[in-house]
């Protein structure tokens, strides 16, 4: 089941966002997020007065911060709907700072449960732990580079 | 971050207020910094519960909601807040994904206004939000006006109703039903809305509904109602048809309105133009309509019509004397009687007389207020004169019980004038014209009676009324002058005073005094005219004593209701002094009839005016029934024998016996006696010989204007008269031979 994940979202991330198959260890904030929605992210704050990029990533994280736990806590007693929550909050905002790979893995972990609301997901939630961590390290590398 | 004003729409607020709910902070902060950037309000809440807490306090313009959060989710939360009062109308736009068919569904089943697929595309959410907030205030919009017509429909007692073709009845909105005394859940079908009517009103309603139908035109009619809880309203149904593509009738809509108060209004605004107010007898305007209606059926079916015109006789007189309430109750009084002598009907309007049957015009019958003390009655069929004729009578026979006014009996008789459609005129204009000539020649044949109309009568009137209009002005024009009469001495050859006589110069003709004066004491014209008499009377004894020292007297005939003057005195007193000639320049002749008549009132005059030296006369003496105890005691200086005994001299025996007693009467009394009216030497030698020494008449001299007195004077002064030297003529005692029946009748010579 995840291998026919990867496979649906490879596509969709591309080559640079590959999350399963590991980033090449060199640059990871610079594939992991997308450089275009980046940059319409920047469109909404021309100038950078408002330090708006900082501002969204810095919400990414503490929106991953409070979603780890409840992920965690979803896979220990095995609630489906909880995961898929989790899966459906990180997958728009996801997508909004150019997390594109993590976003498609959400939205194939949210239709997994939808399609199979029983199904075990534990695969799915390492491999989205693994992509969270890759965003999260990106994301740092950004912040620290004053982005 | 300077906002760019994506907003331009009149419509909306300068800043819309949104409500944003999301438990993503990434999304929360980009799609509010998004909004704000684009014009927008945000207020940012994380959860379902927070949304619901801040709305019990506030309401924004939208509320955009993440439809997936954990807690209260996005549809919950709009089921939440949509039972919430006043936010049930509140936009509400549900943010979904992509992926998510069956969340479209459930949030429009929330109750959700719209949805939108999460989207980094800024501008299509603000558009989207821009057209919920439009779309949202047109429906307040709507709601407002809604209510707003509710309101004016539930002030105007307005209400509406659908009907469509083979639905059933009538559909009422709350208003309309409220108009029948009704509200939801009732429902008002035909059925019970043609029960509120009575038999024919319900008949005349289907009657309408089926010519309407039939015609696919517009509805509009009044339908009294009696509503369940048993009131009477008038209520107003105005409908208009509706048609489907192909133009066939498929229902109608319109309005039902009670209009109750508005024609109780109405009703009593026609009632005061068309009623009068003292009598509640329908006004002029209104006699007038009804009789252009009668006539109109009248030319339709053939019939007479019969239009009678009554006028009080002397009802000024009793206004006068009583005063104007009792004038007024006396007409109340006459109308109440009036009122039964016809089948009079109060309950005429316009519409009623062209919806009814046709024998309607019945209902036109009436008897009406004029004017002043002039009523009219309206016989709207009659078969030929003596219906009306009869009519007639039954108005005098009850004007002939007294009234009782200003606390005394008063009789009050009538002249009737009566005018026939189509006999006596063709409009309404002619009959009234022709039943005031008819009613004229009743007053001016002694009144209280009745008279149809004859062709012949109306030359008199015509005639008669440009006099009375022309008569009017006589005084203010300078039209009146007097003529004088002398009277003479015929022993003596001399004149002993003049008789001033009235006469109306109009449009250059010489109207002879029988003409006007009978006129001017109808119209009552005769006290100023008098009035005016005795003031040029005594300009002209001014200027005669200037001229040649005239002494005498000169004498003017007085009605007697001018004796009733109390400033009589006063006001000759005033016109001699004006002219500086004494009292006794003016003497007044009063007629024996109109003496007779008044003996009462008149008296106390005469002595005050036979104690400043103003001279009675009694003129025509010997037509009236003179009280001779009275005679015998009155101030008075002369007695006129009247002409009619003059002219018959030495032709009737009566005559000179007439002449005989008077003369002895006068001298017993020790009054002077003077005969009028000789126009021959004949008279004047009979008169001589029984004792009359003092005449007048057309002999000696006819009425002249004033100069032309001076030119006659030189003629007797001349001795140059035919009559001077004649009276003491030998051949008259033969002549009273024959007169006294001793011998063949007298021949006058031709």
């Amino acid at each position: 089941m995840f291998s026919s994940s990867v496979s649906v979202h490879t596509p969709v991330a591309g080559d640079d966002a590959s999350v399963g198959g590991g980033a090449p260890s060199g640059a990871p904030g610079r594939t992991v997020l997308d450089p275009v929605a980046l940059a319409r992210l920047q469109e909404l704050d021309p100038t950078g007065a408002n330090q708006l990029l900082q501002r969204v990533l810095k919400a990414f994280q503490t929106s991953v911060a409070r979603l780890r736990p409840q992920a965690e806590a979803a896979r220990r007693s095995g609630d489906n709907a909880a995961i898929r929550l989790v899966a459906h909050t990180l997958k728009s905002s996801s997508a909004s700072i150019g997390a594109l790979g993590l976003s498609a893995l959400c939205a194939h972990i949210e239709a997994s449960v939808r399609a199979e609301p029983g199904a075990d997901q534990t695969a799915n939630l390492d491999t989205l732990a693994a992509a969270l961590d890759d965003v999260m390290g990106a994301i740092e590398l950004r912040l620290r580079e004053g982005v | 971050m300077t906002p760019r004003h994506t907003l331009a729409d009149d419509d909306l607020p300068e800043q819309p207020q949104v409500l944003l709910v999301d438990d993503d902070e990434v999304n929360l902060l980009l799609t509010s910094m998004a909004l704000r950037e684009r014009g927008f309000a945000i207020t940012e809440a994380t959860s379902g519960e927070q949304a619901i807490q801040i709305l019990t306090a506030w309401v924004p313009d939208v509320v955009v909601l993440d439809a997936v959060m954990p807690g209260l989710d996005g549809f919950q939360t709009c089921r939440a807040l949509r039972a919430m009062p006043s936010i049930e109308s509140l936009p509400v736009l549900m943010l979904t994904g992509l992926d998510d068919d069956a969340s479209i569904t459930r949030a429009y089943e929330a109750g959700a206004t719209d949805f939108f697929v999460k989207s980094t595309q800024w501008s299509l959410l603000a558009g989207r939000l821009t057209y919920l907030l439009r779309a949202a205030r047109t429906r307040a919009e709507l709601e407002r006006s809604k209510s707003r017509l509710a309101r004016a429909q539930d002030l105007a007692r307005m209400g509406s109703f659908d009907w469509r073709r083979g639905h059933g009845g009538p559909v009422f909105s709350v208003e309309g039903l409220r108009v029948f005394g009704m509200g939801p859940p009732d429902v008002l079908g035909f059925r019970a809305l043609l029960r509120m009517l009575s038999d024919d009103d319900r008949n005349g309603l289907v009657q309408v509904l089926h010519d309407v139908m039939r015609h696919s035109t517009v509805l509009a009619t009044d339908i009294p109602a009696t509503l369940h809880d048993g009131r009477q309203r008038i209520v107003h149904v105005e409908a208009e048809p509706e048609f489907n593509e192909n133009g066939s009738l498929i229902g109608y809509t319109g309005i039902v309105q009670d209009v109750t108060d508005r024609r109780m209004a109405e009703d009593k605004i026609r009632h005061l133009a068309n009623f009068d107010t003292l009598t509640g007898l329908p006004n002029r305007r209104q006699l007038i309509w009804r009789a252009e209606r009668a006539l109109e059926h009248g030319r339709r079916l053939n019939h007479q019509v019969a239009l009678l015109l009554i006028d009080l006789d002397r009802f000024k007189v009793i206004n006068d004397t009583l005063g104007h309430s009792a004038g007024d109750e006396l007409l109340m009084e006459v109308a109440r009687r009036l009122r039964s002598c016809v089948r009079h009907s109060d309950q005429v309007t316009d519409a009623s007389i062209e919806s009814l049957s046709s024998r309607s015009h019945r209902s036109l019958e009436a008897v009406g207020r004029y004017g002043g003390d002039e009523f009219v009655a309206l016989l709207p069929e009659v078969l030929d004169e003596r219906d009306a004729e009869r009519v007639a009578t039954r108005i005098l026979d009850l004007m002939r019980e007294p009234i009782f006014v200003g606390g005394q009996e008063c009789f009050v008789t009538a002249s009737v004038g009566i005018a026939l459609y189509p006999r006596d005129g063709a409009s309404v204009a002619d009959l009234l014209r022709n039943s005031d000539i008819a009613m004229y020649s009743v007053k001016s044949t002694g009144r209280n009676s009745s008279s149809m109309y004859r062709p012949a009568l109306a030359g008199q009137g015509r005639k008669k009324l440009e006099l009375e209009t022309a008569l009017h002005k006589a005084l203010e024009r300078g039209e009146l002058v007097l003529h004088y009469q002398p009277k003479v001495d015929v022993r003596g050859a001399k004149m002993v005073g003049v008789e001033a006589l009235m006469r109306w110069r109009h449009d250059n003709v010489l109207v002879p005094p029988l003409d006007f004066i009978p006129l001017a004491e109808e119209t009552g014209l005769i006290v100023p005219f008098s009035e005016w008499a005795i003031g040029e009377a005594a300009r002209q004894a001014g200027i005669w004593r200037k001229n040649f020292g005239f002494s005498d007297s000169i004498a003017v005939n007085l009605p007697n209701r001018l004796f009733e003057r109390f400033d009589l005195v006063e006001y000759i007193h005033n016109a001699v002094t004006k002219y500086g000639v004494p009292h006794h320049a003016i003497e007044l002749e009063i007629t024996e009839g109109g003496l007779m008549q008044d003996l009462q009132n008149v008296i106390p005059a005469l002595h005050r005016l036979n104690e400043i030296g103003v001279e009675i006369s009694i003129d025509d003496f010997g037509t009236g029934y003179s009280s001779l105890a009275y005679l015998t005691r009155l101030p008075i200086s002369e007695l006129k024998i009247d002409k009619s005994f003059v002219r018959d001299l030495g032709i009737t025996r009566e005559s000179s016996a007439v002449v005989t007693a008077i003369i002895a009467l006068a001298r017993s009394l020790g009054l002077r006696v003077i005969a009028e009216g000789v126009e021959n030497l004949r008279q004047m030698k009979v008169l001589n010989r029984l004792g009359c020494e003092l005449m007048q008449g057309f002999l000696f001299c006819r009425p002249k204007p004033a100069d032309e007195i001076e030119t006659w004077l030189q003629t007797i002064l001349t001795g140059k008269a035919s009559w001077i030297g004649k009276a003491d003529d030998a051949e008259i005692a033969e002549v009273l031979r024959f007169a006294d029946g001793r011998g063949p009748r007298f021949k006058p010579a031709s």
